[in-house]
């Protein structure tokens, strides 16, 4: 049970953060069975889309067309099934952040604390409101600018696409720097970029029901030693709040859970 | 509604719609500029199907076109494999378009000042040998709607039809340097109409009177004038219409 969830999460995302420079690869040498970014892919032929891209390009241009809708079935079904796993199980940037807060926690000879959970009462709604609130302006700009402006603050659309025209013409474009931008400052701010402000993971939570993978807290009685919310990347209540949209199903909390070890206290459930 | 068509005009009419350069293209099939800004995702997959590395990712120098694909012609042309239009996700790309002939992404003009056969031509009426002209119809050779797109008149002045889909081969091909003889002007770029902000200010930009009328102005103009006397020759002026420079009893 130890750190199993942990080993298969960080092969999930080595394997997504290999395969962003792999099929542009493959791609070269005309094979064509996987194409795409992670704004929008084909696997086969089933289409995949990141469903904010797409459904701002309906909105801002005020049409619906059945591909549009086709491409977003297979990823709104797997959040509803199984929560925003995209996000901590795949998301390339999400791997980025992990690293980043891995390297603060080397630096403490410096004098520089390793991030801890900041759980208050009352801080997960207001997180929730920030990130939709962030969402909807979003939303309008694009609306009021008639593009679809929040794609370029994607996070994970950019760093596949830089990668794509990596491998293809040996350069990066301007959409690089501003990922570093956010990268350097998630040094300072515990996630603050997955936790508040990208678009992305605000949509997709959205989706996110009372059904589906949850994180629960099974046994009744634990020795409440919290280790659980200060291991929480999204800052939340893993034992309470397993059902809210701000979870994002990685499993740190089940993992760093010592009640485990014995029985299974805290872990996945479907509801 | 007057209030809220109004509101849509205004909002349509934005900056970042209307970003229309020579030879720099959209896809073949793309929508009309505003629409295909509206659409377009940014996905890339129009250029990473692109077996000829034509299709480009648009950089900050695009301001918020950045991450759109664009052709460049002057580097690399559309060849008109049409790969590209049946991956776009969204429809900013028509994705039903099969055949190279439809496209519309521009057309071709010639610049007959350029051109080395139109140079040849008029040193041949005049008899004066600059050494510059020279016959080379490569734009005709390179165009893959040869004799359609292109027709040479006279066997030897290349004239751009109706049927041109602006693929920009000839740009791409065309080897008189640094400016091209040839040069596609994007679809929309055509339309004044539909071609939004940067066109229009590019436009005033050009249409300053150029030669030896647009280079004084002002002070200097009046003073060059004042310097005008009537003795000793007489001043050549241009004019942009035909006088007989004669007049009856003046010696």
């Amino acid at each position: 049970m130890f750190q199993r969830i942990g080993f298969y999460r960080r092969c999930a995302q080595l394997l997504t953060l290999l395969a962003i420079f792999i099929i542009p690869l493959l791609n070269l040498y005309e094979i064509t069975f996987v194409k795409g970014t992670f704004y929008s892919m084909d696997i086969g032929d089933v289409a995949l889309a990141d469903p904010l891209a797409v459904f701002q390009a309906m909105f801002t241009s005020r049409t619906i067309s059945l591909i549009m809708l086709a491409s977003m079935v297979v990823p709104v079904f797997l959040v509803v099934l199984f929560g925003r796993v995209w996000c901590s199980w795949f998301c390339p940037y999400y791997l980025f952040t992990e690293a980043v807060a891995w390297g603060r926690s080397r630096l403490s000879v410096f004098g520089i604390k390793p991030f801890t959970g900041r759980y208050r009462e009352g801080s997960t709604s207001r997180q929730n409101i920030i990130r939709y609130l962030v969402l909807g302006v979003g939303l309008l700009l694009a609306g009021i600018a008639g593009i679809p402006l929040l794609n370029l603050v994607s996070a994970p659309g950019i760093i596949s696409s830089q990668a794509l025209i990596l491998v293809k013409f040996r350069t990066v474009s301007f959409e690089l720097v501003f990922i570093l931008f956010i990268l350097v400052l998630e040094f300072f701010f515990f996630k603050y970029w997955c936790r508040l402000f990208c678009p992305t993971g605000s949509f997709l939570s959205l989706f996110q029901g009372r059904r589906g993978l949850k994180v629960k807290k099974i046994e009744l009685e634990c020795r409440s030693c919290h280790t659980c919310i200060r291991s929480c990347p999204m800052q939340i209540n893993p034992m309470t709040e397993g059902d809210n949209p701000m979870c994002h199903n990685c499993g740190i909390c089940i993992d760093a859970c010592p009640d485990n070890h014995k029985q299974p206290t805290l872990g996945f459930r479907f509801r | 509604m007057g209030f809220v068509e109004a509101l849509r005009q205004r909002l349509n009419q934005n900056p970042f719609k209307g970003f229309f350069r020579l030879n720099r293209l959209r896809p073949p099939g793309a929508v009309a500029e505003d629409h295909f800004m509206e659409l377009c995702i940014r996905c890339s997959r129009c250029i990473e199907i692109c077996p000829y590395d034509s299709i480009r990712r648009a950089d900050i120098y695009a301001s918020l076109q950045i991450g759109t694909p664009y052709i460049y012609a002057e580097d690399k042309a559309c060849y008109l494999c049409m790969k590209c239009p049946p991956v776009c996700p969204t429809g900013a790309l028509d994705t039903s378009l099969r055949k190279g002939e439809e496209v519309a992404i521009g057309k071709a003009v010639i610049d007959q000042d350029l051109c080395l056969n139109y140079l040849y031509v008029k040193e041949e009426e005049s008899g004066k040998v600059t050494g510059m002209a020279t016959i080379c119809n490569t734009c005709f050779n390179a165009c893959p709607l040869r004799d359609k797109a292109i027709v040479m008149e006279k066997f030897l002045l290349p004239v751009i039809t109706e049927e041109c889909v602006g693929c920009g081969i000839c740009v791409e091909k065309c080897p008189t340097q640094p400016r091209r003889a040839v040069n596609v002007v994007p679809t929309g770029m055509i339309d004044e109409k539909s071609s939004g902000y940067y066109y229009r200010r590019n436009r005033v930009r050009q249409s300053q009177p150029e030669g030896d009328r647009g280079a004084v102005s002002g002070e200097e103009l009046l003073e060059r004038k004042e310097q005008i006397s009537t003795f000793g020759e007489t001043p050549q002026f241009k004019s942009d219409f035909s006088t007989d420079g004669s007049m009856e009893g003046w010696e």
